[in-house]
């Protein structure tokens, strides 16, 4: 049938990166779909990631939407969908249903600086907006990265945010010294409040673990920004994707198809139940 | 006979003094008829408490939802949970003391008689009223049920409308308690295996056929497991999602994890679901017959239960929950026990 | 169109619609009813209500989405997916009371919108609902007007009958609802006024009888925002055992779990199949972490309650609840939700 919402197409392996090794595994996926298509979709949109026999996972695309060569996830290596997933080699077939939810309203943010503050995997959901703004540099103002993991083996797109510090101001952090680390040692929200983001003409787009996410709101609200000026994606269990079977609603909201995204302005307003 | 005012002055007391952290026990509910779990935390609410042939319930259940409250607090509050049983739970009582799943300092237990009664069936209740809405049920002094509707008020001789289970119950009073209400009558039973005979009568071709049509109806609404005081485990066999997941619980231990049973409601599964569970309980089920009960589809779930029960006694000589100083059935064995498979 | 039936023709009507699978409720040893195929013989309308509502015909306890096989072809490993789509299989149900319907129009609501959901519509589309309207409340926790229904609404239903005694009343509410009654119409009359005037006579007296009553259940959906932290919801969900049951048989709920049932491990052959799912549940919204974002009981009562009665009205602006009782008649802790919802009332003066 055509357009059955629950029917994943087809899509091959191209690359595999592991970004993280040991427990909490996290792996970068380039996915192409094997009829040649490619769908259009928004920065900070999910897809339904198939792997036949184990089930689905709802995973961040964190390519750039202006990129067409592939579709990129970061998976965290978490329970039975993301190991096999993790087990799987280059040329090997999955399916991908999407793309789904909201996307970050990148169209409301002409010229204005964004502040991307990630923590762990939370990197990836935010990374397709930070590709997608430096392509269209012209679009905005100021570019900066605060991004943090538990030690400097859990960073995800380490080279990549290497090359970043060429283009824009990147500060790294781990959560505790290591011989050889000479960037912030401490937690995101603090190295939020260390490298004091200006709330001035500014977007903030955090996502990381919800209590690094709590805490940084904490932070930016110090900082001055207001709550239309926080942004974050929320995550919750889902299985159907698109709003029907009532597992990862928070209120009245789906956040598969109502969310991810969400402004503080508009999260604090929901029952904080997620 | 049994009277809900001595247990209530037992209540108040216990509550006044803070010896117990909250009483459960049976109010009406809110039809006005039916009795309904009740949990009373002050001593002015006690009033609410009642005893009459419409208390089905086993209280017990709450007992495993008590500690699991427990377990999560940083600091519990270690004092007893009073709790009003039958005959029946009090057995469930005893079995939970025996697997060491409680202590007996968790639980004051205020006792109440069935005496030559029991509760009733709400399905032969209905049967026998037809049209007619039950205001009140009570317990004559001649051990026949008086039913007020509407209409006036009906007397039933008890056997037309007691649980099945009631007819085979082996403890009409409370085999632990605290306090009791209500004289220990002895009650002689003519059949106490006579519910499964009915079954144990077809044969095998006949048994699956009978089965596969009960099986065939089950949604998995897991009512039969969630109402049991013995299905107490945080994860069970019918669970695909790890339940027990704790921070360090590994992605491959999550991945690992073998399906049993999926979540389709067809015969293949539901009929493993059931059949493990029943023995899962062999030697454990006190036959409250909640499961049955609870069952909204009303599969005959007593006759695997009560099946096994019966096993229990003919093989290990072990009749289920009266003596809390023996070990539970499957953890311990005897010299004496059955060999006749080891060949 | 409206149309007069003799009781007695009902039967022959059945007959005409060899096409069509025909359910209608069927009573068995327990003396309660269920929906059951019946092969166009032995239609009963005299019962109450079904234990389990027509919602299992629409949206069945499990359905294959689709089927995943892999082959080793000369070498060449391939994954095949291939889409199950419902069975075309013209159906009538028959006996389908106001409220049951009204559930389905509620269902329909949620699988349609920005996303359509093929498997229910398929369904939907092919079957006929013939209701049957309540003369008396089909059970004593009834309380269809409390949440905008009626013993005799029309929502949902193709066909809408009021019984007056040795004939029908029949009124076709939709095209399918006309084709079903075009398919013997040499069977039908037409109505005289003093079978109208009954009609209405009927109508009236239905509603005063339903003996349990939700009052102001706008009022209510209003004030639960205010009371999502309230310690009402600790108190009242005490007891619950969380099963399945309240929600499994409500005809308007619609939770679903989508899994991965695997046939054979190697080759690999399989299914992707929808069950039903609960968020009574406790690990229905656990996270593969661990999280979980309604451990407790409280929270989970209180999810049942807010989306009924708030959140489906913030979306659809309707309740998703359509008062036909079965929860409270169902709960094996007598879980009452007219009595919870009471109490959000007077808490919130």
């Amino acid at each position: 049938m055509e357009n059955n919402v629950y029917l994943p197409k087809l899509a091959k392996i191209i690359e595999i990166k592991e970004e993280v090794g040991g427990p909490r595994a996290i792996k970068t996926f380039r996915t192409v779909f094997t009829n040649g298509t490619q769908f259009e979709y928004r920065s900070g949109q999910c897809a339904m990631l198939s792997i036949f026999g184990k089930g689905e996972s709802m995973i961040s695309i964190s390519s750039s939407p202006l990129l067409r060569d592939y579709l990129q996830f970061s998976v965290l290596k978490m329970g039975r969908v993301t190991s096999a997933l993790h087990e799987l080699e280059v040329g090997d077939l999955i399916g991908i249903r999407g793309p789904y939810g909201n996307g970050f309203p990148m169209e409301d943010w002409k010229q204005k600086n964004i502040v991307f503050i990630g923590g762990g995997i939370g990197l990836a959901p935010i990374w397709s907006v930070l590709q997608t703004a430096l392509i269209k540099k012209e679009n905005y103002g100021e570019l900066s990265l605060i991004y943090g993991a538990r030690t400097s083996k859990d960073l995800v797109f380490r080279e990549e945010c290497e090359e970043l510090k060429k283009k824009m101001p990147v500060f790294l952090s781990i959560d505790v010294a290591e011989p050889g680390w000479n960037e912030f040692v401490g937690f995101v929200p603090q190295n939020v409040l260390d490298k004091k983001p200006s709330s001035a003409n500014t977007i903030a787009i955090t996502c990381g673990p919800p209590i690094m996410i709590k805490f940084v709101i904490r932070a930016l609200k110090e900082l001055h920004f207001e709550d239309d000026q926080i942004y974050t994606t929320v995550e919750n269990k889902m299985k159907c994707g698109i709003g029907k079977c009532g597992r990862c609603n928070i209120g009245p909201h789906y956040v598969c198809k109502d969310g991810p995204v969400y402004s503080w302005a508009e999260l604090k307003n929901l029952p904080q139940e997620y | 006979m049994a009277k809900i005012e001595d247990l209530k002055e037992e209540a108040r007391k216990l509550l006044r003094e803070g010896k117990v952290k909250y009483i459960i026990g049976y109010g009406v509910g809110s039809n006005g008829c039916m009795a309904n779990p009740v949990f009373i935390k002050r001593p002015e609410d006690v009033d609410v408490l009642i005893w009459d042939p419409t208390c089905v319930h086993n209280l017990t259940r709450f007992l495993v939802d008590e500690k699991r409250r427990k377990a999560k607090e940083k600091q519990p509050d270690t004092r007893p949970v009073g709790i009003i049983v039958k005959g029946c739970d009090s057995r469930a009582i005893v079995v939970l003391l025996q697997e060491k799943f409680i202590d007996r300092k968790d639980v004051y237990i205020l006792g109440v008689s069935c005496e030559n009664a029991g509760v009733m069936d709400e399905k032969k209740l209905a049967k026998k009223l037809g049209a007619k809405r039950p205001r009140k049920i009570e317990l004559g002094n001649k051990g026949q049920f008086i039913i007020s509707t509407a209409e006036g008020k009906i007397e039933v001789p008890a056997a037309e409308i007691l649980a099945e289970r009631c007819l085979e119950c082996k403890a009409n009073f409370p085999v632990i308690f605290d306090v009791m209400s209500g004289d220990k009558t002895k009650r002689i039973l003519e059949k106490p295996y006579g519910s499964i005979e009915q079954i144990e009568k077809l044969s095998p071709e006949e048994r699956w056929n009978f089965w596969k049509a009960e099986l065939d109806k089950c949604i998995r609404c897991y009512a039969c497991r969630s109402v049991c005081p013995m299905c107490y485990c945080d994860e069970c066999v019918v669970d695909s999602i790890n339940m027990a997941v704790t921070p360090d619980t590994t992605a491959e231990e999550k991945a690992d994890k073998t399906k049993w049973i999926q979540r389709s409601a067809e015969f293949s599964e539901n009929f493993v679901y059931h059949m493990v569970r029943a023995i899962h309980l062999g030697g454990r089920c006190i036959d409250c017959g909640e499961c049955e009960r609870a069952c909204p589809l009303d599969i005959p779930l007593r006759f695997l239960n009560k099946k096994l029960e019966r096993e229990a006694r003919e093989l290990f000589g072990y009749e289920v929950g009266f003596d809390d100083s023996q070990p539970a059935l499957i953890s311990c064995f005897k010299d004496s026990d059955p060999e006749d498979f080891i060949r | 169109m409206e149309k007069i039936l003799l009781k007695k023709t009902l039967p022959q009507w059945v007959k005409q619609l060899a096409s069509y699978t025909v359910f209608c409720p069927k009573k068995d040893k327990e003396e309660r009813w269920n929906y059951t195929e019946i092969d166009h013989e032995g239609i009963d309308l005299n019962f109450l209500n079904t234990t389990v509502p027509p919602k299992k015909i629409l949206f069945p306890q499990k359905e294959i989405f689709l089927e995943f096989i892999k082959t080793d072809e000369s070498n060449q490993e391939t994954l095949e997916i291939r889409e199950v789509l419902p069975e075309k299989k013209a159906t009538v149900i028959f006996g389908v009371r106001p409220c049951d319907a009204r559930a389905a129009w509620l269902l329909d609501k949620v699988f349609s919108g920005e996303f359509t959901d093929p498997y229910y519509w398929i369904r939907r589309n092919q079957t006929v609902l013939v209701g049957l309207a309540c003369h008396v409340p089909p059970s004593e926790n009834c309380f269809c007007p409390s949440v905008e229904g009626s013993p005799f609404s029309e929502e949902g239903l193709d066909i809408l009958i009021t019984d007056l005694g040795d004939k029908y009343f029949v009124k076709s509410l939709t095209k399918k609802g006309e084709q079903l009654i075009r398919a013997a119409k040499q069977l039908f009359q037409d109505p005289q006024p003093e079978d109208l005037k009954k009609v209405k006579t009927i109508r009236a007296e239905s509603v005063k009888k339903i003996n349990r009553q939700l009052k102001d259940a706008r009022a209510v959906s209003s004030k639960l925002k205010g009371l999502f932290e309230s310690p009402l919801w600790d108190e009242e969900s005490m007891s619950c055992i969380r099963c399945g049951i309240c929600t499994y048989l409500c005809p308007s709920c619609h939770c679903f779990d989508i899994s991965d049932e695997v046939e054979s491990a190697s080759p690999l052959k399989g299914n992707r199949v929808r069950t039903w799912d609960t968020c009574q549940f406790p690990d229905f919204t656990m996270h593969s972490s661990g999280h979980n974002p309604r451990p407790e009981k409280a929270s989970r009562l209180r999810q049942r309650l807010f989306h009924k009665f708030q959140y489906f009205v913030e979306t659809h602006g309707q309740f998703q609840c359509v008062g036909c009782g079965r929860c409270i008649s169902l709960c094996p802790v007598g879980i009452d939700i007219i009595r919870v919802l009471e109490r959000v009332n007077e808490h919130g003066k």
